[in-house]
């Protein structure tokens, strides 16, 4: 394609696309609003929901903006009468044997009719004749329940199924208005990537299983983080509030995850909240854990074995979870201020970090395996686990600090580490979720301090390809919990005081939580649903 | 009433029993224009098909030679398809043709594809004809054993194939891109536009869909010359056409007429006009999508591309269906409804929940729950479903119900306040509405 621009006019602001462009994307590009249903970015053109429709100067018809290539010198409107006339009835036709079931659907609050009805809405409804019935409650798979009479069959779902998973498992049966969405004979929708498919249903037709009931979408504040759940970095949305976090959707971006991210990565908010969180620095030692105590206070305690100890009985364990600042940090205290390099790698996907479904999915179960390799690179380390274990069993090595993992759905050796880290005679595990197998594990002495999850805090991560991903800190879980920065400055026997860590602003996914999001201060006049609880 | 005749062009030979087979057909003038196409230039063939002026006669009217001229200049494969799913309600003029004279059609088709340079044909017959497609497959080998189709046509070096598909029943499948899906393996779905069919469409590769009529009428361009062609109808609807006359007619069937012939002569001579005591009521004259003509309307229309669009309505496939007085509109309408309903392919939302909506408020008025504002709004509805959607499905619903209720509103206003037809001895026979079965 040449370089050459073509110029057009779009509700009298002059444009200049590329060739090809069409209309619907010079419109969407340039924050120039139009309502569009069935037309997604990332899938083919179906032009079904005749809602994008569009005026062009010299044609005497309305057209859909989505299937309209620009030419040189369009002149293009959607403001007119004619075409909000269009719209108004395109959408009246969606409307007319949709349920309105608004008080009871999840998709309420952030679903594409109520949004499009809100500025083409007809107000006077003049249907009144009986809906046409359709399946509801339909069990499509493990992770999505359809509703077909709240399905307007933009046919978003079944091209995801066709053009992205490839997976197909979706079609549109019957045909008319009784024409609905299903899946084909035997099949479920059953695919590493299905849960794309309620995101980009415009309706409430789709629902996660996982999320749906949970909340009210108006109750839940959204920020822009990275996704911990594998070396991808998809850029996502984490949806929170007091209660925790309830769900992680997938936000564009083109250098890394275009529009998608897999269900795995949906789980990533789930170890975040607090039923899955070590709250308080904890001890053991007699053979039994004891006296809760405060985060700053366990590092402090945890710095006086350290400066207690030689600088090479000292060893500590990273995995790839951790932030770019995080391992700058930790290093520079244990190279620097305790002279050793006994800094060993954690990281049980090594053999199949490699794989690829294609897609999205990889091996590397961490986030920042590569950044982890460039910090230990930058100090100089280059250890075997192999000599952990044997120091640990021989007991040279006295004073174990161990970073623990976030994502325990994605290590499954946590309870045989617990044994092996237990050899050391001082254990100092730092960890933000509660370790499993570390309660029944036998341990000599350790310290247990809380550590904040990704969520929390703001960092870096460099994905498998390199790209420095920057993310800022959500909300906080577990208040009392510190950062990898702040455990770093504590063992090393400094005050809080942290100097800003420069960090490079490539590829950033910035927040931008909504400004006309309810606080939630509105949300506590809500008795009812203040009361309510999780469902 | 004066003497209306036929003017057989096209269906010389069609009481000739024996034109259906090769022999019979070959003893009657059959495959000689094949041979001297062969001859000509294919450019040559689309210059003379142009210069006829030949429209397509599967119901748009659109140039067929200009239709022809869309395909790139370049040597990627194409395909011709004949679009045989005659389905238009009202219309049975192909399958006649099919069954009385399959060859006819093939030597067409295979003449269209020497001069589009197309190696493939597919003849998709609407589901239903049986009888066109057993007479077009026993001609099809025919043809083949003959040499006219196959590798090296009559020596010329030029290759064709064709083969007959079989539709599964449904009216969208009549739609150029819906046949073209269908076609594929997918399911009956127009496609969006453009690209056209000329430029993508069968396998994504250039493809012309013309009409069973069309295709035949191409042998006789190529037999007398466009000049000759012309010398039937009008400057902008030349030759002859095949209508189909149903309804109140005391004689109805296929008549090959001139364009341009006065639709009076057509129901009042050829059709033997109205059992004792009927008369004319109206006209929905070319297939159940075009706008009703009222009687005044039709005794002074003539059966052209132009003067019917004069009218507001259109020639369409040519099919005439009569109504005499003793038809409640309203009923007729709920047909039109019932039938549109259950024909939508469901992909775009106006025309998947309009046609829905105008049925049921037809079927609500026929039942005698018509509310006043009903007939205002069926006009609103209509209306909005014009022009909106990927295919003409929606339009061809929408006309039909914009013309009924415009020019018979009386007998709507009737209905919806008396709850019953204003028309006497009519009896209530809903069908359709919201119970459209699968």
């Amino acid at each position: 394609m040449s370089d050459t621009k073509v110029k057009c006019t779009i509700n009298g602001t002059e444009l200049e696309v590329k060739p090809g462009t069409t209309i619907i994307q010079a419109m969407t590009e340039n924050s120039q609003r139009i309502a569009h249903y069935c037309w997604h970015p990332g899938l083919s053109i179906a032009g079904v929901c005749r809602l994008c429709m569009v005026e062009i100067e010299g044609n005497p018809r309305v057209q859909i903006a989505c299937n309209t290539v620009v030419t040189e010198g369009m002149k293009i409107n959607n403001t007119s009468e004619k075409v909000k006339d269009a719209v108004k009835w395109g959408l009246d036709f969606h409307l007319i044997n949709h349920p309105l079931d608004c008080p009871i659907c999840d998709q309420a609050g952030e679903c594409g009719l109520q949004d499009q009805y809100m500025e083409y809405g007809k107000y006077t409804p003049e249907m009144a004749e009986a809906k046409q019935k359709k399946h509801k409650v339909v069990d499509l798979g493990p992770t999505v329940v359809l509703d077909s009479e709240r399905c307007i069959l933009c046919s978003r779902c079944v091209r995801f199924t066709d053009e992205v998973s490839k997976t197909n498992e979706l079609g549109i049966f019957n045909r008319g208005d009784h024409a609905e969405i299903g899946t084909h004979d035997g099949k479920k929708l059953d695919n590493k990537y299905s849960l794309n498919t309620v995101d980009i249903c415009p309706v409430g037709a789709l629902t996660s299983k996982d999320f749906r009931f949970k909340q009210r979408v108006w109750y839940l504040k959204d920020s822009d983080t990275v996704c911990n759940g594998c070396s991808t970095g998809c850029n996502v949305k984490v949806y929170f509030n007091k209660e925790g976090l309830f769900r992680v959707k997938p936000k564009t971006n083109q250098n890394v995850n275009g529009h998608w991210m897999c269900d795995e990565g949906r789980d990533i908010y789930k170890f975040v909240n607090r039923e899955h969180r070590q709250l308080k620095g904890r001890k053991y030692g007699a053979g039994s854990w004891h006296e809760e105590a405060h985060a700053g206070t366990a590092a402090k305690d945890a710095a006086m074995f350290l400066k207690g100890a030689k600088a090479d009985e000292i060893a500590l364990v990273l995995t790839g979870q951790n932030t770019n600042e995080e391992y700058e940090a930790l290093l520079n205290t244990f190279v620097n201020n305790y002279k050793t390099k006994n800094v060993y790698h954690w990281w049980p996907h090594e053999a199949q970090a490699e794989q690829f479904d294609g897609l999205l999915l990889r091996g590397d179960k961490n986030p920042n395996t590569a950044g982890l390799k460039q910090a230990l690179a930058k100090f100089g380390i280059n250890t075997k686990w192999a000599d952990l274990e044997s120091g640990l069993k021989s007991g040279k090595i006295k004073q174990l600090v161990v970073i623990a993992p976030e994502n325990i759905f994605q290590y499954k050796d946590m309870d045989q580490k617990a044994a092996l880290f237990g050899q050391a005679e001082h254990l100092i595990l730092a960890t933000s979720v509660k370790f499993p197998g570390i309660e029944t594990a036998s341990l000599k002495t350790a310290t247990l301090i809380p550590l904040k999850s990704y969520i929390e805090k703001d960092g870096t991560f460099v994905n498998y390809k390199g790209d420095v991903q920057k993310f800022k800190k959500a909300t906080t879980v577990v208040s009392e919990a510190l950062t990898g920065v702040e455990l770093a400055h504590l063992l090393a026997g400094q005050s809080l005081k942290i100097e800003t860590v420069a960090t490079p602003d490539l590829l950033t996914a910035e927040s931008n939580t909504r400004k006309d999001q309810v606080t939630l201060d509105h949300r506590k006049k809500n008795e009812f649903v203040f009361n309510r609880g999780r469902l | 009433m004066a003497q209306a005749t036929e003017t057989k062009y096209l269906t010389e030979f069609y009481h000739l029993p024996e034109f259906k087979g090769l022999d019979g057909y070959k003893k009657n003038g059959g495959y000689k224009e094949l041979e001297k196409a062969l001859k000509m230039q294919p450019q040559a063939i689309i210059d003379e098909v142009k210069a006829s002026g030949l429209r397509g006669r599967g119901g748009a009217g659109f140039s067929t030679g200009m239709k022809w001229g869309f395909l790139p200049k370049n040597n990627e494969p194409r395909y011709l398809l004949c679009n045989a799913d005659e389905g238009e309600p009202g219309t049975f003029k192909d399958r006649m043709m099919m069954e009385k004279a399959p060859h006819q059609l093939i030597e067409g088709m295979i003449i269209s594809a020497f001069a589009i340079n197309s190696k493939k044909s597919y003849i998709y017959v609407r589901g239903e004809y049986d009888d066109s497609i057993n007479a077009l497959n026993a001609a099809i080998q025919e043809a083949y054993k003959a040499g006219y189709l196959g590798k090296n046509i009559l020596g010329s070096g030029f290759d064709h194939d064709m083969d007959v598909y079989r539709g599964a029943g449904a009216y969208i499948c009549g739609e150029e891109t819906g046949m073209i899906s269908s076609l594929e393996g997918l399911k009956g779905q127009p496609k969006l536009k453009p690209p056209f069919p000329a430029v993508q469409g069968y396998l994504r590769k250039p493809t012309i869909v013309n009409n069973v009529e069309t295709l035949a009428v191409v042998k006789y361009v190529i037999r007398d010359g466009a000049a000759h062609y012309r010398k039937f109808g009008t400057e902008k609807s030349a030759g002859t056409k095949l209508f189909s006359l149903s309804g109140n007619v005391v004689k109805p069937g296929n008549y090959e007429v001139p364009l341009a012939f006065p639709m009076k002569d057509m129901i009042y001579g050829l059709g033997g006009g109205f059992k004792a005591g009927r008369q004319l009521k109206a006209v929905i004259p070319g297939g159940s999508s075009a706008p009703v003509l009222t009687a005044e309307e039709a005794n002074r229309a003539t059966l052209d591309y132009e003067n019917l669009a004069q009218m507001g309505s259109m020639l369409g496939s040519g099919a005439i269906i009569v109504i005499d007085d003793s038809n409640c509109m309203v009923q007729c309408l709920a047909n039109l409804t019932h039938f549109y309903h259950h024909e939508s392919c469901g992909q775009c939302t106006p025309c998947r929940e309009g046609t829905g909506w105008l049925d049921k408020i037809v079927h609500s008025i026929l039942s005698g729950k018509g509310r006043p504002q009903d007939i205002e709004l069926l006009i609103k509805v209509a209306d909005n479903m014009k022009g909106k959607t990927i295919c003409a499905l929606s339009d061809a619903a929408a006309l039909p119900v914009l013309s009924f209720v415009t020019k018979f509103r009386d007998e709507f206003e009737y209905f919806v306040r008396e709850g019953k037809s204003k028309v006497k001895g009519t009896a209530f026979a809903p069908k359709g509405g919201a119970h459209v079965g699968h």
